[in-house]
């Protein structure tokens, strides 16, 4: 394995162009949540059903948070593998933000799914945690990057906080799949699609997706922008500590 | 054929560091029967159901791998025989070597405290070779993650409680497959033919995590 370059190549950012997505994404996502909070009575009207009411709503947040966090996880996984085959230190700067958003909307989403089935399914009881497939899956995956950044802050030299934090990633990122075959087997979901609920392409009305689709789109952009804006910070940041180091 | 045997020298030089020392066995053995006899007194004389026993069982022997399991290569750091390990010796011979250590031992250790379980806990054991294939499985997939991870932890320069938390949530599968398989031979409703897909996790498990480690392992071994 080649060795760290300690020189961060900055990644190649066209200006006009960035801003130009930017823009999209930030257009796009005002959209989606006039689309979301539309009570217009015409646009958008969503159907009423009872006990779910005007929480479906909760349906464009929610879900995209998952979408989202799976794809992010996917982009720390392979950044955490590109590190170890070329030991650039970007890679590294990469996969910990990726896991850092990964993170951020892991929480959201158990946030509005925990809340969601508190205020709907089990309305009336004091329950928040319904042990849950899905549940319980995002809240491991938000623990074992719990356990990268414990990991990262107990090694003191750069080069080898990145290659061993990438190690732990992939290392992790292999088990999470045995979780799909197993939790599904002991514990009931609440969720479309599991143990005789039906499936989402059945009950989602048509007005719904509407908003859904282009909401998953949108939260996947923002995730972007702030994944992409938080890397060059980051190498920024970098960069000025590296210059107030003293040179022996 | 070279490598096999420097493997199995590996395993035999900790063997018989640790039969002159006795640290893990003497260190795990009163842990592990610590550990039981506080759930002893928890649950005291109160009936528990054959799932909750294979609960505290697993949970049991997941602590006692968290901490007896770990050190396999914090010793060779802190007695600087690493790089005379490194020049002997590749990334995978070590790795194979310390696997079939922990191996071992996590077995011995295992069997006892699932022996003192059984006998103090009043437990009624109605598939004995299910419940000791799940034993071997279990202890198989615990061994080949703790292995690489106690090899992580040992390149750390602050190590405190850093096993656990790193190895507790990668478990959370094996985990799930060993209890769900445990009740089932402590007279759960399905018997073997229930068994069945918890045993192939574990087996499959096991396959992943060992063979995700022999490809990662150089990374962590290797400056």
């Amino acid at each position: 394995m080649e060795r760290l370059s300690m020189e961060i190549a900055s990644p190649r950012v066209r200006v006009p162009k960035y801003r130009v997505i930017r823009l999209v994404v930030v257009i796009w996502m005002t959209v989606v949540i006039l689309g979301a909070f539309s009570f217009g009575g015409w646009v958008l009207a969503i159907p009423r059903i009872e006990m779910l009411e005007h929480t479906a709503r909760n349906l464009y947040f929610h879900v995209p948070m998952w979408f989202t966090m799976m794809a992010i996880t996917l982009v720390s996984a392979y950044h955490s593998l590109r590190l170890l085959q070329t030991g650039q230190a970007i890679r590294d700067i990469r996969a910990r933000t990726a896991a850092l958003l990964a993170v951020v909307f892991g929480l959201l989403g158990l946030a509005t799914g925990s809340t969601w089935a508190h205020y709907t399914w089990y309305e009336g009881t004091n329950i928040w945690w319904n042990f849950d497939p899905k549940q319980s899956m995002a809240a491991i995956q938000v623990l074992i990057y719990g356990a990268y950044f414990a990991l990262r802050t107990a090694l003191d030299d750069p080069e080898k906080r990145a290659r061993i934090a990438a190690v732990y990633n992939l290392f992790a990122f292999v088990t999470v799949p045995f979780l799909l075959y197993v939790l599904p087997r002991q514990m009931e979901s609440l969720h479309p699609g599991a143990e005789g609920n039906p499936a989402f392409s059945e009950i989602t009305d048509p007005i719904m997706r509407i908003v859904f689709y282009p909401a998953i789109v949108g939260f996947i952009g923002l995730c972007w922008l702030l994944y992409t804006q938080r890397v060059r910070a980051r190498v920024i940041e970098e960069r000025i500590e590296a210059l107030h180091q003293p040179i022996l | 054929m070279v490598w096999l045997h420097s493997a199995l020298a590996v395993l035999v030089k900790d063997m018989k560091l640790e039969l002159r020392s006795r640290y893990a066995l003497n260190v795990l053995m009163v842990f592990v029967l610590s550990a039981l006899l506080v759930v002893l007194i928890a649950v005291g004389r109160e009936d528990i159901s054959a799932q909750a026993q294979a609960g505290l069982l697993w949970i049991v022997i997941l602590f006692a791998a968290a901490v007896g399991l770990g050190r396999s290569f914090v010793t060779e750091e802190e007695q600087g025989t690493v790089l005379l390990l490194r020049l002997h010796t590749t990334g995978s011979m070590v790795y194979a070597g310390k696997l079939l250590f922990n191996f071992v031992v996590g077995l011995g250790v295992n069997a006892l405290s699932l022996g003192v379980f059984v006998l103090l806990l009043n437990v009624e054991v109605t598939l004995p070779w299910l419940l000791m294939l799940t034993l071997c499985l279990g202890t198989l997939g615990l061994a080949g993650a703790t292995t690489i991870l106690a090899a992580i932890i040992a390149r750390t320069t602050r190590r405190g409680p850093l096993l656990p938390v790193l190895l507790f949530p990668l478990l959370m599968p094996l985990l799930l497959s060993a209890i769900d398989a445990t009740h089932q031979s402590l007279g759960g409703p399905g018997g073997w033919e229930a068994s069945l897909n918890p045993l192939l996790a574990l087996f499959a498990f096991a396959g992943v995590v060992i063979t995700t480690s022999v490809l990662l392992f150089d990374y962590v071994w290797n400056d």
